[in-house]
């Protein structure tokens, strides 16, 4: 039985205990939280006054008003709700890279423990949170939930994954598409690696659907660099069998600067979808970047 | 392509290891488990190609720069198509300036001893199997006839080379040269000039003549290499003998002769009591001072009396200066013991002595001491024989036969003087109010320089006279009269004369020359070569009756000339320019026998006496050395022949280095001025430039230039 504790450690914990993951848009739920709600009820929170028209229920008429001003009005009320949210984690043969620089730390197990500090807070805050890992296809859809308990079963799910195969979000974006009946909070974690455009339109397939997107994209620090100097075979780890071996210093600058195409390209769709894109490097403590991007997030709402 | 340091040459190797540390990092590589694959091919895909390409150029600069740096420790040396011919034999032509000039020299060594010095060091380094020729400019010629392999026999025969020598002509020398380098069999052809560079032999860089050597030389099939080697030192001061004159064409025994030399100082430095020294056949007779300004000309004069018949040599000598050759000047005179001339009187007087004689002038002018009873010697002893009484033996006496109105001669007489003449016998023939112009024209046509016309002007008192126009002779019997110190021929007044008919030039050797002219045009004085002798016929009388020529001063002189210059004709001449034929004529008895000259050197050779026509000759043509050479004929007294060199190599005046590099640069040569120098550009000829400095270059090119490339390449250019 996976524990928090395995994949959080109690100073992460401490820093993160005090966030909160708050969806900037409306998201539906059931129960009442931290989040808006597109649905409106009986509520504390009053919204807005809105004229009367045949058909609205006679007892959300504010008869105050119609006592001051002899017209009918409806009073609208802001409903709070609780945030359904799915992490998806790319489990695909990328995020299997350790880079020295990150200490043998797999950019996986970055991200496994990244979600599992998602969830957590998410589960503290007595939002639903759900889990999808993924690498070609969907691995494991686990519908998002509340309870305390649920917490458990995603980090049994997260513990239990080893990464492999070829990256394709694509495909996988569609097919979790039909999985999302009620729109919420999306948390991708991956490297993004492949397509920038098919990337980019799985996600604006979510948008469409009303979602709400965060994507951590998870870098090594030698990917960011590729500080290599002697001559190296690089051995894909997504297909078996591709491999390349070169004097890595003779194609830095090359590889750099189609690193920078690649992540402006990425950023540029993202902005355009209103989504964040958060890098993480795996060299840096996942809880100082979540805190700061938490923060930033808190901060813009 | 040579090298001087071959051992370095292994150090190429090297050039390796830059390709076996590529290969051994390439073996050697790390696996990385790579995620951003993505990233990577399409990096890959975009740069393989240029990739590869960069690997290789760096690869290739990296294996250069060892193998550079080796090839440059190993001296590399370039010559071109020569390299292959470096240790090969050679063909080599030296012309060496033996001429006057270079014994001119400083601190006691003359420039030629350094040249020859030079040329024996020249020729003895010549790698094995090298043909050689050495040919010397003053003399003309070669040293050896031939050009030879074998170099011990040069360096003997240059130590024997002496200078001194003539005038040094240097596009002649080139020219002959040329031909011999073209019949030179090595390929690789060197001709070396050590010259003097004197002005004299060099007149200036855009020299004809010159220019025309040169490019014979540079057109041969395999063109040598032409190297100018300046040797020595200029010396300015330098005092010459110039010439040496004598006041009379001919001599006789007891006569004073006046002997002149020019002196010529060419330094800078005037001298006020200059010792000049007259000897006589080897002893000293006069010494004379003169005063020698800078760069001027003076003047000696020394009287002279000879005791005995016979050939005597004069030597004029001055103190000595740097260069020998010029500081005497020899000179050889045959003195006769008497020189008789025939007179034949066509109008004999009643005496012999009588002056209405047709010869009665000419006689007292010929002999004056004897006619005057003087204690002085004559050199002329004149006959007379009045023309009935002529007989051949009578003529064969005689040197010079003069015919004074005459109206004609016998057969007989007329028989034996046409032989006379062409051996060399003199006749002045004058006509008269006797003379048979039928007969001059007709019988005496052969040996008249021209015929005979009709006769001019009138006898009569107060008539009109006729003068001989003032003209500059050329005649050595007439030249006197070109000073007017010594009297002159334009005072005299002709009252008649003949007409002498100008004939059309033939253009043969026995064309008549018109001596003078009389103010009318008319010939006055006219002489026809005829075989070895002369004709000179005049247009009016010998005595006073036509002209008032007997009574001026000048008829002395002009008479004793006339008859001297053609009895002169008797003898070849004895004073010789070099390379002059020296010719001696001998009685015909000793013909078939052998002379013995004498050479300048002291050596003898023997020269065949070769019968022509009634005499015995003697031919040596070979008088390239100057100097004093006698010959003794067989039996008989010597005589003395002197070859002077000429004097305007005393002019030590040398082309300024400007002028000397120009004239090197405008043709085309190489200019050296030391052994060193030659001996450097000899090698570089041979083995080529050393090309360290250049491989330092390109090593330093490609050491930045990889680091260039590497940064260039590393940074990248794809941008896609």
């Amino acid at each position: 039985m996976a524990h928090v504790s395995d994949f959080l450690k109690p100073s992460d914990l401490q820093r993160i205990s005090n966030l909160q993951v708050l969806a900037r848009q409306v998201v539906e739920g059931f129960t009442s939280g931290l989040h808006r709600s597109p649905h409106k009820g009986y509520s504390v929170e009053f919204k807005q006054h809105r004229q009367y028209v045949p058909g609205d229920e006679i007892r959300r008429l504010d008869w105050r008003v119609f006592a001051r001003s002899d017209r009918y009005f409806i009073r609208e009320y802001e409903e709070e709700t609780n945030l359904r949210s799915t992490i998806i984690l790319d489990r695909s043969g990328s995020m299997n890279y350790a880079g020295s620089a990150a200490g043998g730390v797999t950019k996986y197990e970055y991200a496994t423990k990244l979600a599992a500090c998602l969830a957590y807070m998410m589960v503290h805050q007595a939002d639903g949170v759900g889990l999808t890992t993924f690498d070609t296809r969907i691995r494991r859809h686990i519908p998002p939930r509340s309870k305390v308990s649920h917490l458990r079963v995603i980090l049994d799910e997260l513990e239990k994954g080893e990464p492999g195969g070829e990256t394709d979000l694509g495909d996988v974006f569609h097919d979790l598409e039909a999985k999302l009946h009620r729109r919420g909070l999306l948390i991708i974690i991956s490297d993004c690696f492949g397509e920038v455009a098919n990337f980019i339109k799985a996600l604006a397939h979510f948008r469409h659907a009303r979602h709400e997107i965060l994507v951590f994209q998870i870098w090594d620090r030698d990917e960011l660099e590729f500080p290599f100097k002697s001559w190296t075979q690089f051995d894909c780890l997504e297909q078996a069998g591709v491999k390349h071996l070169l004097d890595p210093a003779m194609l830095r600058q090359s590889y750099l600067e189609n690193l920078a195409t690649f992540r402006e390209s990425l950023i540029r769709g993202c902005r355009r979808h209103n989504i964040d894109l958060v890098p993480f490097c795996t060299d840096e403590p996942y809880a100082n970047g979540l805190a700061a991007y938490m923060t930033r997030r808190l901060g813009r709402r | 392509m040579n090298f001087l340091n071959m051992a370095m040459l292994g150090g190429v190797l090297a050039g390796s290891i830059p390709l076996i540390i590529h290969l051994f990092h390439k073996s050697r590589f790390k696996v990385v488990k790579w995620g951003a694959m993505h990233l990577l091919t399409a990096v890959l895909r975009t740069n393989q190609r240029r990739l590869k390409i960069e690997q290789w150029i760096l690869l290739a600069i990296r294996c250069a720069i060892p193998v550079i740096l080796a090839l440059m420790m190993a001296r590399p040396m370039w010559q071109g198509a020569a390299s292959l011919l470096g240790n090969r034999p050679t063909s080599t032509a030296v012309l060496l300036d033996n001429s006057y000039s270079m014994e001119a020299g400083r601190a006691g060594t003359s420039n030629f001893s350094l040249a020859r010095d030079e040329t024996q060091r020249l020729v003895g380094e010549l790698k094995r199997g090298s043909e050689a020729y050495v040919f010397l400019l003053g003399e003309g010629a070669g040293l050896l006839d031939e050009s030879t392999r074998d170099i011990s026999r040069v360096t003997q025969a240059l130590d024997k080379v002496g200078s001194g020598y003539g005038v040094a002509r240097v596009p002649a020398g080139l020219e002959f040269v040329a031909g011999v380098v073209g019949k030179m069999t090595e390929g690789t052809r060197q001709v070396v000039m050590l010259t003097d560079f004197q002005r004299l032999s060099f007149p200036a860089s855009e020299d004809k003549a010159f220019g025309q050597a040169i490019g014979r030389l540079k057109q041969l099939p395999v063109p040598p290499t032409i190297t100018l080697w300046d040797v020595g030192a200029e010396v300015q001061e330098n005092i010459a003998v110039e010439s040496l004159d004598f006041s009379k064409l001919m001599v006789g025994v007891g006569q004073k002769v006046q002997i002149r030399a020019n002196i010529r100082n060419y330094g800078e430095t005037a001298r006020n009591d200059f010792r000049v020294k007259l000897k006589v056949d080897g002893r000293d007779k006069a010494t004379s001072q003169v005063l020698l300004g800078a760069k001027a000309q003076s003047q000696v004069l020394f009287t002279q009396v000879f005791d005995t018949a016979g050939s005597h040599v004069v030597e004029i000598e001055i103190e000595d200066d740097a260069v020998k050759a010029d500081n005497s000047y020899l000179a050889s005179i045959a003195v006769r013991d008497k020189l008789p001339v025939l007179l034949v009187d066509g109008a004999p007087g009643a005496t012999p002595d009588d002056l209405k004689s047709e010869t009665g002038f000419a006689q007292i002018a010929l002999s004056p001491f004897a006619a005057g009873k003087v204690e002085q010697a004559d050199l002329i002893q004149a006959t007379v024989v009045p023309a009935e009484a002529l007989t051949a033996k009578n003529i064969t006496d005689a040197v010079v036969v003069v015919l004074a109105n005459v109206a004609k001669l016998g057969d007989e007489p007329l028989k034996a003087l046409e032989p006379f003449v062409r051996q060399g016998g003199g006749l002045l023939v004058f006509p008269g109010d006797r003379t048979d112009p039928a007969w001059w024209n007709g019988a005496f046509g052969n040996l008249a320089p021209l015929p005979l016309g009709p006769l001019a002007g009138d006898l009569k008192e107060g008539a009109p006279t006729m003068g001989l126009t003032s003209q500059r002779f050329d005649n050595p019997a007439l030249e006197i009269f070109n000073d007017p110190q010594n009297g002159t021929l334009s005072d005299v007044a002709i009252k008649a004369w003949y007409r002498l008919k100008p004939s059309e030039h033939s253009g043969g050797p026995e064309d008549p020359i018109i001596l003078a002219r009389l103010d009318s045009g008319d010939p006055f004085l006219v002489e026809k070569p005829c075989g070895e002798g002369h004709v000179i016929a005049c247009a009016t009388t010998l005595d006073a009756e036509w002209s008032n020529l007997p009574a001026r001063p000048s008829y002395l002189p002009l008479i004793q000339r006339l008859c001297v210059y053609l009895a002169s004709n008797i003898y070849p001449p004895r004073n010789l320019r070099i390379g002059e034929q020296l010719v001696g004529f001998l009685p015909v008895a000793s013909a078939g026998k052998n002379a013995v000259l004498t050479l300048p050197d002291t050596s003898t050779v023997e020269v065949p006496v070769v019968k022509k026509g009634e005499r015995g000759v003697v031919e040596y043509p070979q008088t390239r050395h100057p100097g004093l050479y006698t010959l003794l004929p067989p039996g008989g007294t010597p005589i003395h022949y002197v070859v002077n060199a000429e004097r305007s190599e005393s002019d030590l005046a040398k082309l300024s280095a400007s002028e000397i590099k120009s004239l090197a640069k405008t043709h085309g040569l190489q200019l050296v001025h030391s052994a060193a120098e030659f001996k450097a550009l000899d090698k570089i000829q041979r083995y080529g430039h050393e090309l360290w400095k250049w491989a330092l270059l390109a090593l330093l090119v490609l050491l930045f230039g990889e680091l260039i490339l590497q940064q260039k390449f590393a940074r990248g250019r794809g941008k896609s």
